[in-house]
């Protein structure tokens, strides 16, 4: 298999063939898979094709197959890779422009691969990379078209759970696209099976606890508002678990509100939308598309809905700052909603609750001075205490999940960097058999230059022979005239018989291989094949394995595989290495013959004596297939070819 | 489970019978791993001492000689040969299990390797591996017969094993050996015909 991309160890190599794809180079790689830029040879056109392949479980082997890491993560690898087939199949429902249009989904190499429409562009995070932040028209030209695919998705029971600046493409002509479903599930999905799926900042608290049950549009519209705050604000808001602590109560919630961040330079109805969107309880935000929208466009009622959530919020929060990310995107309420009636006595009730669990702790306090703290025992307190030991909890399960990820990432650096050394090794031999093989090419146009050198010489030496002996016969004519002349009487002696011109020497095996060579680089099969024939007839290994060749192919003689296989065997069994080699990778692949992983082992092993590198790791490659007592049985019949020669 | 993923399990030897079904009871791919590979072990074992003692013989003959004595052999015990290399001396044969075994002689298997493979099965499958059983159909026996001739006699080698004719369930291993008993028969009769198939071309 040749080299894979640089930084890519795993991907499939350029001019990769899956079916009529041909790949023509990697365009991203993240934990579920690689993403490739393909050709569709049979429509001439671009396509992006994603390759199911999560590298925690899985990898690639010598042969383009994907298999799982080890016999107990291939469950787990077969079930992704069935969830991966039907989120294409998901994804294929929807045809519209702002989500990513699937063509096709196919199985191979023992994964799957997604096919889909390229787009050319770039996505937003590198757009707000060079920008820093949008303006407000800008922003909402983005944000509206994937909410119109979002609504969609929604409706059809699916949630994204991966909404960020990476995973939304901008066309060259500015128009969005949603990308990367790849943590899309259904609502109603396996909750107890879902891996937890965070961008750090961009997803929410409940996506944290990993599991599906409190997840739904708010969960993605949390993504998009946080989407729409790195675009205000140039940076991404606070991670969820950060903030999970302002809200407890251990520390402020730290989090600016977008109506902070962004005022003066975008409309309060935004500003006060992306606060709603960010509510760090997902009861508290728009519940779906369509209300946040209406938010977006002025027609919500983003205060109403974050007072009552203030109303339900527990006691702790009374107890600190109110959240960010709540009461402020009330605060920073649109003008042209009108007030609350209830607001003032929720804020009433909750200041007069906060200033009596306050009054009651300072009491507490105050009689217990000497004695060491105890915790409160209130309900609130209570609740407080429950609900940080789960934060605890979470945070020791993303720490351990960190760790986990590290020791991942650290040993498939060093399988790519084996991998590595093993190409590199590889191309070494592959040099060093090219090398071989030139020196090889270089000795036979030695012995053929020598050769003709020799049939020259030999030629020249007959022509001057022969000259010599013509002027032999003349004077001897001569002479014989002139002494007839001198006794005309006398009888002639007879003349001598003519002397036979001398043969020429047959040619060497050398020699006809070279012309046959010579006859085939000019593109002439005929008169090679017809130089090769008595050689190959005298079971000359070089013109057996050259002749079998024409067979094979149908060159300068009728394709016959029968005469080309016995060819080849004939030139294998008297030790021609690539003959051997050649047989190895037929039986190998069942390529003109019949399957058989034991021959090919045997010939790959008897052309690994002859000396081939290749031969041995394809030998060593198939073994898994045999049996030990079948292994033993082949390393015979290798003895005795090796034997032979 | 389906009484079908149970057959693929066991393809080419063993059914579970559809009491399973009825009682409820699943095995978690796990336990058929450990299953399949814990009779897989059981059986190398038994096959490879078979065929040391038993696998390869050297007769006082010619190469090609042997090799026509074999696949007239394995002709006439109703096997087909599938792939012949005589640079090599290779030959490959095969047929529907249980040939080159009669029916009472695969019977005979049973009686004999059963109570070993159910006491294997048990500690992984419990109670179910009361209703194992060894099931030629839908598997093929293929034979390889290699032939190597050394001062002027031919040493004549055989291995055995078994092939599933139905597809593959690739997520589990896959169990090659046939039952010990019946690797012993096979050979034994394989050598039977073998000779008199020799003897007949040397008279």
């Amino acid at each position: 298999m040749p080299v894979s991309e640089p930084g890519y160890p795993d991907a499939l190599p350029e001019q990769h063939r899956l079916h009529w794809y041909v790949i023509e180079r990697v365009l991203g790689q993240g934990g579920f898979g690689i993403t490739y830029l393909a050709r569709d040879t049979n429509l001439d056109q671009r396509v992006a094709i994603k390759e199911y392949l999560p590298v925690d479980v899985a990898s690639r082997r010598h042969d383009a197959a994907v298999g799982s890491r080890t016999d107990g993560s291939r469950e787990r690898y077969r079930w992704g890779l069935d969830r991966f087939i039907k989120e294409a199949r998901m994804l294929a429902r929807f045809d519209h422009p702002n989500i990513v249009r699937v063509l096709s989904v196919f199985e191979l190499n023992n994964t799957a691969y997604m096919v889909m429409r390229f787009e050319a562009g770039e996505n937003l995070s590198q757009l707000l990379e060079t920008r820093g932040t949008l303006g407000e028209d800008e922003l909402l030209r983005i944000l509206l078209p994937v909410l119109d695919g979002l609504a969609l998705v929604h409706a059809a029971g699916f949630i994204h759970r991966d909404i960020k600046p990476d995973n939304i493409h901008i066309r060259a002509d500015g128009s969005p696209v949603l990308l990367d479903f790849g943590s899309a599930r259904t609502a109603a999905g396996k909750a107890h099976t879902l891996t937890i799926l965070v961008a750090p900042g961009y997803s929410p608290f409940e996506q944290y606890y990993g599991s599906s049950e409190n997840q739904g549009p708010w969960t993605d519209i949390y993504g998009l508002g946080a989407t729409c705050y790195r675009a205000i604000a140039g940076r991404a808001p606070l991670d969820a678990i950060v903030r999970s602590k302002g809200i407890l109560g251990t520390a402020r919630d730290a989090i600016v509100p977008a109506s902070v961040v962004g005022a003066g330079r975008y409309s309060g109805r935004l500003l006060a939308a992306i606060d709603h969107a960010l509510a760090f309880s997902e009861k508290d935000r728009p519940q779906t598309i369509a209300e946040w929208r209406k938010e977006l466009a002025g027609e919500g009622g983003t205060p109403v809905a974050v007072l009552r959530a203030e109303a339900r919020a527990p006691g702790p929060r009374t107890m600190t700052a109110p959240p960010v990310g709540t009461s402020p995107v009330g605060a920073a309420a649109p003008p042209d909603r009108g007030p609350d009636k209830r607001a003032p006595i929720v804020w009433s009730i909750a200041g007069a609750a906060g200033a009596a669990v306050l009054i009651g702790l300072l009491l507490h306090y105050s009689r217990n001075a000497d004695e060491p703290p105890k915790p409160p025992t209130t309900p609130e307190a209570e609740a407080s205490r429950a609900l940080q030991d789960k934060i605890t909890a979470l945070e020791k399960q993303v720490e351990e999940q960190a760790r986990q990820r590290a020791e991942e990432e650290r040993e498939r650096r060093e399988e790519a960097e084996r991998k590595q050394r093993e190409a590199a090794e590889a191309a070494r031999a592959r040099a060093e058999s090219a090398r071989r093989e030139a020196e090889a090419e270089r000795a036979r146009a030695e012995n053929a230059k020598r050769d003709a050198e020799e049939r020259a010489r030999v030629a020249a030496a007959r022509r001057a022979e022969e000259e010599a002996s013509r002027r032999a016969e003349a004077a001897r004519l001569a002479e014989a005239a002139r002494l007839a002349k001198a006794a005309p009487r006398s009888k002639p002696e007879p003349s001598p018989e003519p002397r036979e011109a001398a043969k020429p020497p047959p040619p060497t095996a050398a020699q006809v291989l070279a012309q046959s060579d010579e006859a085939a680089a000019r593109g002439n099969f005929g008169d090679a094949a017809a130089l090769l024939k008595p050689l190959a007839e005298r079971s000359n290994p070089a013109a057996q394995f050259r002749l079998s060749q024409l067979f094979l192919e149908g060159r300068g003689v009728e394709q016959d595989q029968k005469e080309g296989l016995r060819l080849l065997e004939g030139a294998a069994t008297q030790g021609h290495r690539d003959a051997r080699l050649m047989l190895g990778g037929m039986y190998a692949a069942g390529r003109g013959v019949r399957q058989n992983a034991n021959v090919a082992y045997i010939w790959y092993g008897a052309a690994a004596c002859a000396g081939s590198a290749r031969a041995q790791a394809e030998q060593e490659a198939i073994k898994a297939r045999l049996q030990p007592a079948e292994i033993q049985q082949a390393e015979k019949l290798i003895a005795d070819l090796c034997r032979r020669g | 489970m389906s009484f079908r993923a149970l057959r693929a399990t066991y393809r080419h030897a063993t059914i579970w019978v559809a009491l399973a079904l009825a009682a409820g009871c699943a095995l978690s791919p796990q336990q058929k791993r450990d299953a399949i590979n814990a009779l897989n072990a059981e059986f190398r074992v038994e096959y490879e001492r078979a065929l040391a003692a038993n696998g390869t013989r050297v007769f006082k003959t010619d190469r090609k000689t042997a090799v026509a004595a074999a696949q007239a052999a394995m002709t006439r015990l109703g096997m087909r040969l599938d792939d012949e290399v005589p640079a090599l001396g290779y030959m490959s044969f095969s047929a529907p299990a249980p040939v080159p075994l009669t029916a009472d002689e695969w019977e005979r298997v049973n009686a004999a390797d059963l109570p070993k493979a159910r006491a294997v099965l048990r500690p992984h499958v419990g109670w179910m591996a009361d209703h194992f059983r060894f099931e030629p159909k839908g598997l093929d026996i293929v034979v390889n017969v290699t032939v190597t001739e050394t001062r002027g006699a031919s040493a004549v080698s055989i291995t055995m094993r078994m092939r599933e004719v139905t597809p593959l369930d690739l997520d589990l291993p896959r169990r090659d050996y046939p039952p010990p008993t019946g690797v012993s028969m096979g050979l034994d009769k394989i050598w039977l015909e073998f000779e008199q198939a020799l003897r007949a071309r040397q008279r």
